[in-house]
Order: structure tokens, then C-alpha cells, then sequence
């Protein structure tokens, strides 16, 4: 007979994934999502039976009013000018809002802040108080201050690219290694000359990335401030809404989709290459 | 010999009440090869990192030829951290940088915020870096990448970023745990003579005690942070080993 593997007949602690508070918060949680769910369904009357319908007629209002959609008023020159216009203003506000966002990426990153008590969370706070603000209503609150056109549009482009790049340029500070710091600041280096030798070369490749990707966002956002009236392509989309030209609003919208396609397939494809030359 | 680097009662604790190290004194003459040995989480690292204060001490005296580094401002400090270069465990290099460009980095406390933006460094800076990289064998390798470089090449390039900086001190944290024991002894050997042709003495954290024993003039024993030998390798047994490891050396 084999020896028995415990040869000590001693109590083993019984061992169960859930015990009893834990299990009991697990359920509740899970009843109260559920619970909110079924609530919120109810309150907004959201048919479930008229959902398969809405395709259907979907297909048709399309197919009625906005088909074929007038191709030809997408390419006069007044709309491609535009196109350059919102080209432009997104190429500008992304220049404009990374020059902003570099700085404050460096006051805002808990590791690197060069005063941990009043930069770090002054830069934090600008940050997050663009990003709190939609840009849309950046864009209607600018152009109620200084009109229509495309300063509020680029100045609204801007102040939303500061909130965007500026949290993802700090996160990338925040994931450097601390060693090449150390040994830059051991050799007497200031503040600026820590951050530029051995942070930006760390985080190069990242920022690079995420400058062009912000510009991709930026540009997207620009393609529709004209509804607001701050200039650009979404200008023309408005101009069409409100004529009920609706065949014009397809041939837009058609022509923004392409574009904004058009535009992150480019951006992606920038990334990698740079990330392959300089990674 | 008279001393460089006097170290009175120094403490450091990161959490309050917890102190790392628990009041330290020594002196480093201007001909030391001085090695600091003890086990792991002894505050060896703590305490060399205390002298460049990259680590803020919370009382006591470091004297560098004289001057009370604790009681200096910043920039008064980062004028002093000139004087004392730095070699890293894990090298420290910046990796994105090219090999001659990291050598550079150890001249920028002698550099201009607005030249080194440009990394516009001096043209004897330059022929100092190129002079420095042919002494530890690198010279066909002034262009590469650091990160293309092995373990070995790299803590010469973080040995001649420390001497560019015409240091009176080296501070030397761990130089060899990264590399394999061939090129340990290879790295451990260009430190000492370069200590000698350069006339700096060298305080040196370092956990292999065969190396310490064979590569110093003078040995400091930590434990727990408290300082429980201090004295020549001569002097090291199995006793004082046992002592500092509190353990039991075969």
C-alpha cells in the first residue's frame, strides 16, 4: 500500500471563490446595471418591435429624397476651396494647439513637472478644462463672441486639440524609463536640459505619433464647424439643410465621409513609416 | 592624503519614521578606490545617490571638498554635481541618442540652456568626446546608436559620459550587475585605470564582493543602514563577512 500524502491528518482550510459580503456586492452591482437598463428603456419608450422596421424606411427616404445625390455641387470650385479652407484650419489649429500642448504636456506630467505644487496642477487643469468643453460648444460659444468665419472655427480647432494632445503627450511623458533622467540631471543639467535630453528622445516616436493622429481627430471635427458658422466645408452642409436640397446634403455628406477616409487611412499610414524610421 | 568626500551622520528615510539610513559617517580621500558591500535593501544605493543628493537626504553633513552640499540651492548643487560624475547600474543611457551625442549630455551643466537646445556644444567638448571614446575603445562607434551597442560597450560609453565631465569624484552604482562576469572584470578594470590616469578617487557601490576585494583600496560594510565595517580588503574575513551579511559565510 502506498504511504498516504499527508501523513498528518491535519484540517485544511475549505476554500470558495465568493464568500459572503463579496458575492453579495457582485449581485447587486450586477442587479442595479440591469435594473438602471430596463429603467431607462422605459423612460425614453424605446420600442423594441419598431427597431427592424427603421432599416426599411431608412432605405427608402434615402433612396426618395436624397438619391442620386448632386455630385457635380461638390465640385465647384466654392466647395473644394472650402475643402482647402477646412484643410487649413485643421492643419493651423493642430500647429497652434501642439505648440500649446508640448509645454503643458511637460508641466502636466507627474514625473517630469518641473514644480509638482503649482505648474503641475495649473497645466492639469487648463488641460481638462478644454477637454471638458465640447468643441462644438467652443465652436458656438466663439462664434457668438467674435462672429462667423474661420478664426473661431481655427481658435475652437485649437483649444480642442490642447485638450486632446494634451493628455495623451503627458501620459507618453509619464510612461519614460527614470534612468537616462537620472543620469542627466547627475551630470548638472537644468530643468529644460533634463526634459530635452532625456525625456523628448524617449518619447519622440510617441509624441510624433499622437501629433499626427490629433491633427486626423482635428480635422474630422473641422469638416462640420461650418454648420456652426465657423467656416469650412460644413458651411455648405448647412446652406443645404436649410434649403431642404437634400440631394446636395447627400453629395456632402458623401464627399465628408470620403475625405475624413481619406484622411485617417493617410494618418495611419504617416504613423508607421515614422515609427519605422525613427523607432 | 587629505579628504574629498566627509560624510557626517547622514540619514535618509522615505516614509517618515523609517529610516534607510540610520546616521553614516566615512571619508573618501583623493586616492580612493573606496567600494561600498552589504546585502540587498542595505541602502548602498541610497546612500551613493545621497552624495549627487539625486536622492534627498533628511539630516546630516556631506562635506565635498569642504562644502556643505545639503545646505546648497539648486543651481549651487547643480554646479557642484558637475564636479561628480556618475556610472550607472543599468547604464542609463538614452537610448534614441547616438553614441557620441549620450557622451556629450555629461557637458551640459558647462553648457548654455540656449546651446543645448541646439546641441551646439563646444568644439573642444566635441574633440574631448571623440578623445574620450577612442580611450574605452569605442572610437568606430561615435555615430551608432546606443541602443545598438552590447552591455559591455555601453557602460564605457556611461564611463566616458562621466569623465567628460572632468569630475574630482566618481560615484560608480552597480557597474557591473548588468553585465556577465568576463566583461564585469573588463568594466571593473578601465574604472580603475582610469581613476588613476585621471587622479579621481572612486566611491562604489557593489554587491560581488570577490570583485570589491580585488578592485579596492578601501571597503565600507552596510547593513540595514548602519555602517558595520570600514577598513582595507586585507582586513575582510569570513567573520567580518558574516558580520555584514548576518549570515553564515562558507
Amino acid at each position: 500500500m502506498n504511504a498516504p500524502v499527508c501523513a498528518v491528518a491535519k484540517p485544511l482550510p475549505e476554500w470558495r471563490r465568493f464568500r459572503f459580503p463579496q458575492s453579495l456586492y457582485k449581485y447587486a452591482v450586477a442587479l442595479a446595471t440591469l435594473g438602471f437598463l430596463a429603467w431607462s428603456l422605459d423612460v425614453l419608450r424605446i420600442d423594441v418591435e419598431r427597431l427592424p422596421g427603421i432599416l426599411g424606411r431608412m432605405f427608402e427616404v434615402l433612396s426618395d429624397r436624397y438619391w442620386p445625390p448632386h455630385v457635380h455641387h461638390v465640385l465647384e470650385s466654392a466647395y473644394i476651396d472650402a475643402v482647402i479652407d477646412t484643410f487649413q484650419m485643421s492643419y493651423v489649429a493642430t500647429i497652434l494647439g501642439l505648440l500649446i500642448a508640448m509645454p503643458l504636456a511637460w508641466f502636466g506630467s507627474f514625473n517630469m513637472t518641473p514644480s509638482r505644487r503649482f505648474l503641475y496642477p495649473a497645466a492639469r487643469l487648463i488641460v481638462m478644462a478644454c477637454r471638458s468643453i465640447h468643441e462644438m460648444i467652443w465652436i458656438i460659444l466663439l462664434v457668438a463672441i467674435i462672429g462667423f468665419g474661420m478664426l473661431p472655427g481655427t481658435l475652437a480647432m485649437t483649444l480642442f486639440c490642447v485638450g486632446f494632445a494634451g493628455k495623451l503627450l503627458a501620459e507618453a511623458v509619464e510612461a519614460i524609463r527614470k534612468g537616462p533622467v537620472e543620469a542627466v540631471r547627475a551630470s548638472g543639467a537644468n530643468k529644460l536640459q533634463v526634459f530635452v535630453f532625456a525625456v523628448l528622445p524617449q518619447v519622440r516616436v510617441a509624441w510624433t505619433g499622437i501629433a499626427i493622429y490629433t491633427w486626423d481627430v482635428v480635422f474630422r471635427a473641422a469638416t462640420v464647424v461650418g454648420f456652426f458658422g465657423a467656416g469650412g466645408m460644413g458651411h455648405f452642409l448647412r446652406e443645404s439643410v436649410q434649403r431642404v436640397e437634400s440631394q446636395q446634403v447627400a453629395a456632402i455628406v458623401l464627399s465628408i465621409v470620403l475625405i475624413v477616409f481619406v484622411a485617417e487611412l493617410l494618418s495611419a499610414w504617416i504613423r508607421n513609416s515614422i515609427s519605422r524610421a525613427i523607432g | 592624503m587629505p579628504a574629498i568626500l566627509e560624510v557626517q551622520d547622514l540619514r535618509v528615510s522615505y516614509t517618515a519614521g523609517r529610516e534607510v539610513l540610520k546616521g553614516i559617517n566615512f571619508t573618501v580621500d583623493a586616492d580612493d578606490f573606496l567600494a561600498i558591500i552589504g546585502p540587498s535593501g542595505s541602502g548602498k544605493s541610497t546612500l551613493i545617490r545621497c552624495v549627487n543628493r539625486l536622492v534627498e537626504p533628511s539630516g546630516g553633513q556631506i562635506l565635498f571638498e569642504g562644502r556643505d552640499l545639503l545646505k546648497l540651492g539648486e543651481s549651487k548643487m547643480r554646479a557642484e554635481r558637475r564636479n561628480i560624475g556618475m556610472i550607472f547600474q543599468e547604464f542609463n543611457l538614452i537610448e534614441r541618442l547616438s553614441v557620441i551625442d549620450n557622451v556629450l549630455t555629461g557637458r551640459l551643466g558647462y553648457t548654455g540652456t540656449w546651446r543645448s537646445l541646439f546641441r551646439a556644444f563646444s568644439k573642444d567638448d566635441i574633440r574631448n568626446a571623440v578623445r574620450l571614446l577612442d580611450r574605452v575603445g569605442l572610437i568606430e562607434h561615435l555615430d551608432k546608436r546606443a541602443d545598438q551597442l552590447s552591455g559591455g560597450q555601453r557602460q564605457r560609453v556611461g564611463i566616458a559620459r562621466a569623465l567628460i565631465q572632468n569630475p574630482k569624484m566618481l560615484l560608480v552604482d552597480e557597474p557591473t550587475s548588468s553585465l556577465d562576469p568576463k566583461i564585469a572584470r573588463e568594466v571593473m578594470t578601465l574604472i580603475r585605470e582610469i581613476a588613476r590616469e585621471f587622479n579621481v578617487p572612486v566611491l562604489c557601490n557593489i554587491h560581488d564582493v570577490d570583485l570589491a576585494l580585488e578592485f579596492c583600496s578601501r571597503v565600507i560594510g552596510l547593513q540595514e543602514g548602519t555602517k558595520r565595517f570600514d577598513g582595507p580588503p586585507s582586513e575582510i574575513d569570513k567573520h567580518v563577512l558574516a558580520d555584514i551579511y548576518s549570515m553564515e559565510v562558507l
